[in-house]
């Protein structure tokens, strides 16, 4: 494993100071505690001295160094992989565990992280709980259950947009133009994933209005097949 | 041959000495000779002599085949059976079969002359039933297969055919009665026929043959047929041939089905017609009437043609319900009819023929699918008859609660019932306060009052309306009393669904008792003290809400008859500025005149959308407890499974859509009674 890292131009270290530094790397200590602590110092590089917490802005900073747009699926990613609960914050833990599992204690390995991130992400075993997270995460009032349909919309393209893009190019279409939803709750949401990986499409041929899909999506199929006409 | 003891006892020595086969083939072989000589005579017989003569031989031969076997005893009784031969008796009759029966000519002129017989009795000829019966007779003595191969078969084979064309014939010529009535002839003579010349064993198989190619084949021909076919009959109550019909056609497979389901479908397209009608649907109480009438004239068919078969009353019954529900404003309509019913209907009716009424709306009440509805309007109308104290008779409108409750429970009547307490309650109050506060009374208005338990009776909530000087006294007077029996009590003056009768002198000095609304009343008494009022004007000074203001203007200065007030300008329309005046030139013929309007009416349309409104937001909790009460007891249930219990558990009440159903589903899961089995998306989980 490499010892030491350069830090990078352009970042604010204010609360440790070269010599605190080297006095770590010389010390014998676990690799794994200078690990944590190069984690939980890039933490601090980031976070709000007042709260605490890396706030939106520090998020917008962290975005900047690992070259990834703030808007990018990637971020939502890590999040998933800290298991963040607030939208918009990364606490300590959250920022620990998530760095620790990808065994990233510096800028320049988590940017390297993404990719390999981003596959496991996408294997089916973890995608589905990915998916329900991402949703979840946009919860920000305490007993919210539902996201409105605009928001709904660009989440949806977001995260299932390179997956099934003609299902949620028409789904968001449906939803944008309809009168009877002004939320999607999650049911609804889990709803539409499992309609991707099972119904075909454009046929739709095995879908089925008796069973127990939501009925968001009964008439989401029927404004399908009108417009097919 | 003449039979001597000498005989007998050759015959018995023979057989003793062992000559037994000897005396046998000779029996044969004379016998057979001696046939053989008949067989020609008859063979030889001219025309009609050729049934006779065979039937005179074959007496004689019966006769001598007696005496054979009473000289041949002996023998018969040893040697035959020992020798394993034919016993006498019986070859005599083989022989006679084999030699005389079976020669070529005589075989197929028998089958031909007996069948050219009946042939001819079938066209109407008198034929001789004595010597068929003995012939026929005679083959069943030869044996039953004899019977068969010479005779029935081929009997049967001819009259297949002879029906064949006949009824051919008669569809081509006659109308469904007729040929009906010649079917059912038909059947009867064969069946006579059988009885006196042919064998019992060929009546079934005759009277198969009648009804396969008289009816079977003609089956939907015979219904369909135009003008005279099974719907013209129930059209014109034709009993007669109705009974005929359903008689014949129910001895044929698949007969009745026919019958039955031409009947539901006539049925189901005359309801449909009379739903459908708009001119129909502007007169409820003539369309539940006409329905009932329907109904009647079905029934009367089947008890009277159709013996009754419960297969019918249920076709009918499910006929009815289909209809019935196509009409969304049926609930709404059998409750009108009901309201006028018990509002002057049955009025000066005897009790039994009042319970006939009743139960025949129950009937229809039974059809509904959306009971609910139905309850809706009959609170309302109740409310309506029992305010106004527009009743025919207590009794009538009791019996029917009761027999409301028998057919849903307590729940569907207890406000119902509700309403009636409060009513005997209100009456005993009015008594109480008359006799404590009568006297100071005096000059005041005649004030009485109904006490309304707010839950029991139809919820319309009424602002508060200023009610004229002349009656507030007595009314608090009434509040203070009420109070003092029941502290911790509210009450609030329903201004939309009181009446009162005002006593108005016009222009010429004529005077009216007029019957009007509470409504009424605040505005018309404005005019005692003002000569000329705006509708804003009126407004302000009785707070009524401007919609219920404008329609009883309207009411009281733009109807005929009814013209109290005058208004200026004379539009058909109300303007807030419009002016009004006291018609001092009203005229009408009848002392009282009757202006308000508390009775029952067909709802207008946005009503009626208001009203279905309701009734489908009270039926979501409804659903909802329903799908919580079965995934209770399942805990885990599949969709279709849950659809299904939910339908059986509301369907004395209403009939859910699945779809709506559904969607209570999802919200249940929005709110964590119900989760998603994570395994099987088609199951759903009680979460407790």
């Amino acid at each position: 494993m490499r010892r030491g890292s350069s830090k990078k131009s352009g970042q604010s270290n204010p609360s440790v100071n070269s010599s605190a530094a080297d006095l770590f790397r010389s010390a014998s200590s676990k690799a794994n505690s200078k690990e944590l602590e190069r984690i939980d110092s890039l933490f601090y590089t980031y976070a709000n001295g007042s709260s605490g917490l890396i706030d939106p802005e520090g998020i917008e900073a962290l975005c900047a160094d690992i070259e990834v747009d703030h808007t990018d699926l990637r971020i939502l990613m890590l999040a998933w992989k800290m298991k963040a609960e607030e939208q918009g914050y990364f606490t300590l833990d959250e920022w620990r565990r998530g760095l620790k599992a990808l065994r990233a204690d510096t800028v320049s390995k988590l940017k390297k992280a993404l990719p390999d991130l981003e596959k496991e992400v996408r294997r089916p075993s973890n995608f589905s709980d990915f998916y329900s997270y991402a949703f979840q995460y946009c919860l920000t009032e305490e007993k919210q259950k539902s996201i409105d349909i605009e928001s709904i919309c660009e989440l949806l393209t977001l995260v299932l947009g390179s997956t099934f893009p003609t299902q949620v190019n028409l789904f968001v279409e449906y939803l944008k133009n309809q009168n009877d939803y002004k939320v999607v709750n999650m049911d609804q949401w889990m709803g539409f994933f499992r309609f991707c990986n099972e119904i075909s499409f454009p046929s739709l041929s095995d879908y089925d209005p008796e069973l127990a899909w939501p009925l968001v999506l009964d008439n989401f199929v029927e404004w399908l097949r009108e417009k097919q006409k | 041959m003449q039979v001597t003891l000498g005989c007998l006892r050759n015959a018995y020595n023979m057989v003793l000495q062992k000559f037994g086969e000897k005396l046998y083939s000779g029996l044969v072989t004379t016998m057979t000779s001696h046939l053989r000589q008949i067989s020609q005579s008859i063979e030889s017989a001219q025309g009609e002599i050729f049934l006779e003569e065979l039937n005179r031989k074959w007496v004689e031969h019966n006769k001598a085949l007696l005496m054979i076997r009473d000289i041949l005893m002996y023998m018969d009784r040893t040697f035959v059976p020992s020798s394993r031969k034919t016993p006498v008796h019986e070859l005599g009759l083989n022989l006679w079969r084999d030699v005389v029966i079976h020669s070529n000519k005589t075989q197929s002129r028998l089958l031909d002359t007996l069948i050219d017989l009946v042939l001819k009795e079938r066209n109407g000829e008198v034929i001789n039933r004595g010597l068929m019966r003995n012939l026929i007779k005679m083959l069943m003595d030869l044996g039953l297969s004899v019977y068969q191969n010479d005779f029935e078969k081929h009997f049967i084979e001819v009259s297949k055919d002879f029906y064949c064309c006949e009824s051919q014939k008669f569809i081509e010529s006659c109308n469904c009665g007729d040929y009906l009535k010649k079917a059912e002839r038909r059947l009867n003579e064969e069946m006579e026929r059988v009885s006196h010349y042919l064998d019992p064993s060929s009546e079934s198989k005759i009277i198969k043959v009648v009804e396969t190619e008289m009816i079977e084949n003609h089956m939907h021909t015979l219904v369909h047929m135009e003008n005279s076919g099974l719907v013209s009959m129930f059209v014109d109550d034709k009993y007669e041939d109705l009974e005929r019909i359903y008689n014949l056609f129910r001895r044929v497979p698949s007969g009745l089905t026919i019958v039955k389901d031409v009947m539901t479908s006539f049925i189901r397209d005359t309801g449909k017609q009379l739903i459908m009608d708009p001119e129909r649907l502007k007169d409820p109480v003539d369309f539940v009437q006409r329905l009932l009438d329907l109904k009647d004239k079905y029934d009367k068919a089947i008890t009277l043609a159709f013996n009754n078969d419960k297969t019918f009353q249920n076709a009918l019954n499910s006929a009815f319900e289909y209809f019935i529900n196509l009409n969304a404003r049926s609930p709404e309509f059998i409750s009108l009819f009901v309201d006028d019913k018990l509002r002057r209907g049955l009025k000066g009716v005897g009790e039994e023929d009042v319970e006939i009424v009743l139960d025949k709306v129950m009937m229809l009440f039974r059809y509904l699918q959306e009971k609910d509805m139905f309850e809706k309007y009959y609170k309302q109308h109740l409310a309506k008859r029992l305010l106004s104290g527009k009743t025919v008779s207590d009794e009538a409108e009791r019996s029917l609660i009761v027999k409301l409750k028998t057919e849903c429970g307590y729940q569907f009547t207890s406000k119902l019932e509700g309403m009636f307490t409060d009513m005997k309650t209100s009456y005993d109050m009015m008594q109480g306060f008359l006799a404590c506060h009568g006297a100071e009374l005096g000059d005041s208005p005649t004030l009485s009052v109904q006490v309304l338990t707010t839950g029991s009776w139809p919820t319309q909530s009424s602002p508060q309306c200023n009610l004229p000087s002349e009656i507030l006294g007595v009314c608090e007077k009434f509040r203070s009393y009420y109070l003092g029996a029941h502290s911790g009590r509210r009450l609030s003056w329903q201004a939309n669904m009181g009446n009162a009768d005002l006593k108005a002198t016009f222009g010429k000095g004529q005077k009216h008792e007029l019957n009007v609304s509470t409504y009424q009343m605040c505005v018309l008494m404005l005019f005692n003290n003002a000569d000329r009022l705006s509708c804003k004007e009126i407004e302000q000074a009785t707070a009524i809400p401007m919609p219920d203001l404008k329609r009883c203007l309207q009411s009281l200065a733009l109807v005929k008859g009814k013209n109290v007030l005058r208004k200026e300008p004379m539009s058909k329309d109300i303007a807030e500025d419009d002016a009004f005046f006291f018609n001092d030139k009203f005229t009408s013929k009848l002392f009282k005149v009757k202006i308000g309007t508390v009775v029952a009416q067909r709802e207008s349309e946005p009503e009626n959308i208001e009203t279905r409104q309701r009734v489908e937001e009270d039926r979501k909790p409804q659903i909802e407890a329903a799908i919580v009460r079965v995934m209770k007891s399942r805990k885990i249930l599949e969709h279709n499974n849950i659809i299904a219990e939910v339908t059986k558990q509301l369907q004395a009440r209403f009939l859910p859509n699945p779809v709506v159903i559904k969607k209570r589903i999802e919200s249940l899961i929005e709110r964590e009674f119900l989760e998603r089995d994570k395994v099987d998306r088609k199951m759903y989980r009680y979460l407790a």
